[in-house]
């Protein structure tokens, strides 16, 4: 084992601390890494890890296998996920049953078992590797590269494969303002939603009057279904504190917030560690490396109030006031934090800054398109086949997203709409899924970048309840300051419930548009501002859903109770009795041998026949 | 100084001076509900809603809180600053459709009545502006009122909801209150006022010849705490009601107790 040494005063001591690591991780290249995200975690991967590690502690002095927890390696629907080296063998869906044989087999014997490795469900081609599966081959991992590899955990890990060098090449070679042009010429836009370019932002903060500076990083990640900053922090901590000091060194800030949700403890533990680690060998605090450079990051709770993902309120929280939005007339560049010069960014953005660093602003300004250069990482979600984190290069189609990334749509049901942006995104529909992502392209549908939720919806799902979810959900996370966000969303909830239940009124879709108006051009913050997009899209694009439920009285997704009906098929139904005996409301009458009926006056809707059915003949009508 | 046109007026005003300064300056009214001079502002309410030019296009802004630091062109009737004004106090209508100071201000803006249904519950009329709870805090320094719940929840209220200690009975926030919610209620028998609707009560300093109430007793001892009060015949009259010390003077200036040379003040 390599020691770290106690501090590092200068370039030249990192350097060879790198080098050193390098050599030992040659001098052992066995290893086992373990997902440790979200989504495997779930499934028991912790587990899987120890009982690697007691393998891997049992398995003599001759060979030395290393076990490591890793971040999300994204492909969540496929977990736990267990990579081992060499040969970087991708296995999936691992059991606990399976680590001894893939320890014997595997990392002992360098042999492939082939029941864990990914089969291409259209080709029935095996997958040793990860970048032979197309859920990984259409992808361009920046941010999520090192994902998966390093252990988050580990200061040292992350040195080897090059981190905290770009940091290095800032001190020791780059002014500030040469540190705020790269990232000029990289076109970097802000992954948090709003697109605004990185370097203006910096620059703003950096010229703003007064001596004391903040830097903030906004982990306070809260869409629905949403877990791409949360998979940053959680896998690769460093990268995220390497951003924040290379910004802080471009503005001038001595000082950094994150500010992560406490319901994200693994993302506040692994940063925790980081913080840790870095001050304590010398890449966080006073003189840097030996420069006259400091620098240090303390962590924020936030409670989980969504609406403090928007600055001014993440402000007000940090300073220990309620978490409410103000008017950003004053922008917070100008007086942020204490009123001081405050320069916030994404947890996302602030990990793109060191890869921009080390390859140049040209290399990320290459991957993209004209005004939305490099990667976004989106959660894909829904009702794909393979749901899970993915990074892809700007510009690429929704299509490819949805068919290759995600391998098309489950049970071979028919697409009907993506909806990106977070809840105050929009639903894209099937006719615009050749439409680019990209911050303007988006924004042109109705929807937005936004964070980077990307929820895919089949034919089963009713647009009107779509838009009544995400309503709702805007409405209870309201901070209630504002009128229009407050009494205006719930005025559009009340409507949208009475279209849901078939009470909808003419006129209905006309009043949802003015509040809409109202809410848009009214509202104090961003959440009020957008937050009526869910309503304007639905309607843009699914016009007929709205009608059906108002003028027809019916839901063509068959989705809202009572705007539809159960009815028996005749010749499907084999006369078992199932129904009739689950029926809570005696609404079923047949015999034996004889074709089941419901008895629609006495039916109650709730659905019971149709789950309980065992040759699907119950029918929604 | 930079300047600002108003629907075609040209008014000068300071650096960092907001649009309503520039609006009250050239005589044009713009409606507002949570704006006082007196407090921080908040731009809570939205009914201030103004139209900024932007040159290629125009910005929605609010004339309370938007500070000037450049030439700058904002329209207040135009049909789209009209139509969210509009927008934003019929939602309030919906919300507290008893108040009559609410109606009267929408009466003055051309709203008659709202098209929408009451979906949230307001307390007693509460538009949920916070000038109540600026004024305890900034003006009185006291904070015995604050939101509590959050969104369609919100409210204002005394911490837990109980009569709170903190409460000195002044009753700044019901003067403040742009739709009657807070009142000051004066029970005399128990000679104590009540802020309603937060339950907090106060002893009342009563007048020593009369039992007329005066004001809450703690208001008293906060006001007495700034005088200098040396002269016993000052605290004698501060024990008295504006009415009894008004008669007690004249009769003192009919007994003709009076030093002309020490500016007319009566001395006993």
């Amino acid at each position: 084992m390599i020691s770290v040494p106690a501090r590092l005063t200068s370039p030249s001591d990192i350097e060879n601390l790198a080098n050193a690591l390098r050599e030992e991780s040659r001098a052992a290249p066995r290893s086992v890494r373990v997902c440790i995200g979200t989504g495997c975690a779930a499934k028991g991967s912790r587990r899987l890890y120890e009982l690697f590690l007691e393998a891997a502690t049992q398995s003599g002095e001759d060979i030395r296998v290393e076990a490591k927890c890793v971040g999300c390696h994204g492909f969540c629907e496929r977990g736990p996920i267990v990579v081992i080296e060499p040969g970087e063998v991708f296995y999936q869906r691992v059991e606990e049953p399976d680590v001894p044989e893939i320890f014997r087999e595997t990392v002992l014997g360098g042999r492939v078992i082939e029941g864990l490795l990914y089969e291409d469900p259209s080709t029935g081609k095996k997958a040793t590797k990860a970048t032979e599966i197309p859920f990984y081959n259409v992808q361009e991992r920046v941010v999520l590269g090192m994902n998966g590899i390093v252990e988050p955990t580990s200061i040292k890990d992350y040195i080897a494969r090059d981190g905290y060098k770009a940091l290095v090449k800032v001190l020791t070679s780059m002014t500030p303002e040469e540190v705020v042009s790269q990232v000029e010429v990289a076109g970097l836009r802000g992954r948090g939603g709003g697109g605004f370019p990185t370097a203006r932002k910096w620059r703003s903060c950096r010229e703003a009057e007064g001596s004391c500076r903040y830097v903030i990083c906004n982990g306070d990640e809260g869409d629905p279904g949403a877990f791409m900053d949360r998979s940053i922090m959680e896998g690769n901590p460093h990268s995220v504190i390497e951003g924040m000091a290379i910004g802080a060194y471009a503005i001038g800030a001595e000082q950094g917030y994150i500010y992560v949700r406490n319901e994200y403890p693994l993302a506040v533990e692994h940063l925790k560690v980081a913080i840790t680690q870095a001050r304590e060998i010398g890449l966080l605090g006073k003189n840097i490396l030996g420069s006259s450079f400091s620098f240090d990051i303390r962590i924020n709770r936030g409670g989980g109030a969504f609406v403090c993902g928007e600055s001014t309120a993440l402000m007000a929280s940090l300073e220990g006031r309620t978490g409410e939005p103000r008017a950003k007339y004053v922008h917070t560049v100008e007086s942020g934090l204490w009123g001081k010069p405050t320069n916030l960014n994404n947890v996302e953005t602030w990990a793109n800054v060191p890869a921009i660093i080390n390859n140049g602003g040209e290399w990320f300004a290459n991957i993209g398109t004209e005004k939305s250069k490099g990667t976004k990482v989106f959660s894909l979600v829904g009702k794909v086949e393979n749901t899970g984190l993915v990074e892809v290069p700007m510009g690429i189609t929704l299509r490819r997203i949805v068919d290759e990334i995600g391998g098309g749509i489950r049970d071979g049901k028919l697409f009907k709409a993506v909806q990106t942006g977070g809840p105050s995104g929009g639903c894209i529909p099937a006719e615009h899924l050749d439409a680019r992502v990209d911050f303007d392209e988006l924004t042109k549908l109705g929807s937005m970048m936004g964070s980077g939720g990307m929820i895919v919806m089949d034919e089963d799902t009713c647009m009107v309840n779509v838009a009544k979810y995400f309503t709702d959900f805007l409405q209870k996370e309201s901070c209630g300051k504002c009128t229009p966000c407050r009494e205006g969303l719930s005025q559009m909830l009340h409507i949208l419930n009475r279209i849901a239940r078939g009470e909808g009124e003419v006129g209905d879709v006309e009043e949802l548009g003015t509040l809409a108006e109202i809410l848009e051009g009214t509202a104090l913050c961003a959440l009020g501002k957008t937050a009526a997009n869910p309503v304007l899209s639905t309607i843009r694009y699914f016009r007929d859903e709205y009608d059906a439920h108002i003028l027809d009285r019916r839901c063509p997704a068959k989705e809202c109770r009572g705007l539809f009906r159960y009815e028996i098929d005749a010749e499907a139904c084999k006369a078992c009795g199932i129904c009739l005996k689950n029926c809570p409301a005696d609404a079923i009458t047949g015999e034996k041998k004889v074709p089941h009926t419901i008895n629609q006056e006495k039916c109650t809707l709730c659905g019971t026949c149709w789950e309980k059915c065992p040759f699907t003949a119950v029918l929604k009508i | 100084m930079p300047t600002v046109i108003i629907d075609g007026q040209k008014v000068e005003v300071e650096r960092d001076a907001t649009v309503l300064d520039a609006a009250k300056k050239a005589g044009v009214w713009i409606p507002t509900l949570c704006y006082h001079p007196a407090v921080s502002i908040s731009g809570s309410c939205r009914v201030c809603m103004v139209e900024l030019d932007r040159g290629d296009w125009r910005q929605l802004i609010t004339a309370c809180n938007y500070p000037v630091r450049r030439d700058i062109v904002v329209y207040i009737s135009s049909d789209r600053a009209e139509r969210a004004r509009r927008g934003v106090m019929e939602l309030l209508l919906a919300r507290s459709p008893e108040s009559p100071e609410l109606k009267e201000l929408a009466e003055r803006m051309g709203v008659k009545s709202t098209p929408y249904p009451t979906v949230t519950e307001s307390q007693r009329s509460c538009i949920l502006c916070g000038l109540c709870i600026a004024v305890c805090e900034d003006i009185i320094g006291k904070a015995a009122i604050g939101y509590a719940g959050r969104g369609v929840d919100r409210t204002v209220a005394s911490p837990f909801r109980q009569p709170s200690e903190d409460c000195i009975g002044c009753g700044a926030c019901a003067a403040v209150c742009p739709v009657g919610t807070i009142k000051v209620r004066v029970h005399e028998e128990q000679e104590e006022v009540e802020i309603s609707p937060f339950k907090s009560r106060g002893k009342l300093l009563v007048c020593e010849q009369c039992r007329a109430p005066i004001v809450s007793t703690q208001v008293g001892e906060q006001a007495l705490g700034k005088v200098e009060m040396n002269r016993e015949e000052f605290r004698e009259l501060m024990r008295l009601c504006p009415k009894c010390r008004r008669s007690k003077t004249a009769a003192r200036l009919e007994a003709g107790n009076i030093d002309k040379q020490r500016g007319g003040r009566v001395v006993s």
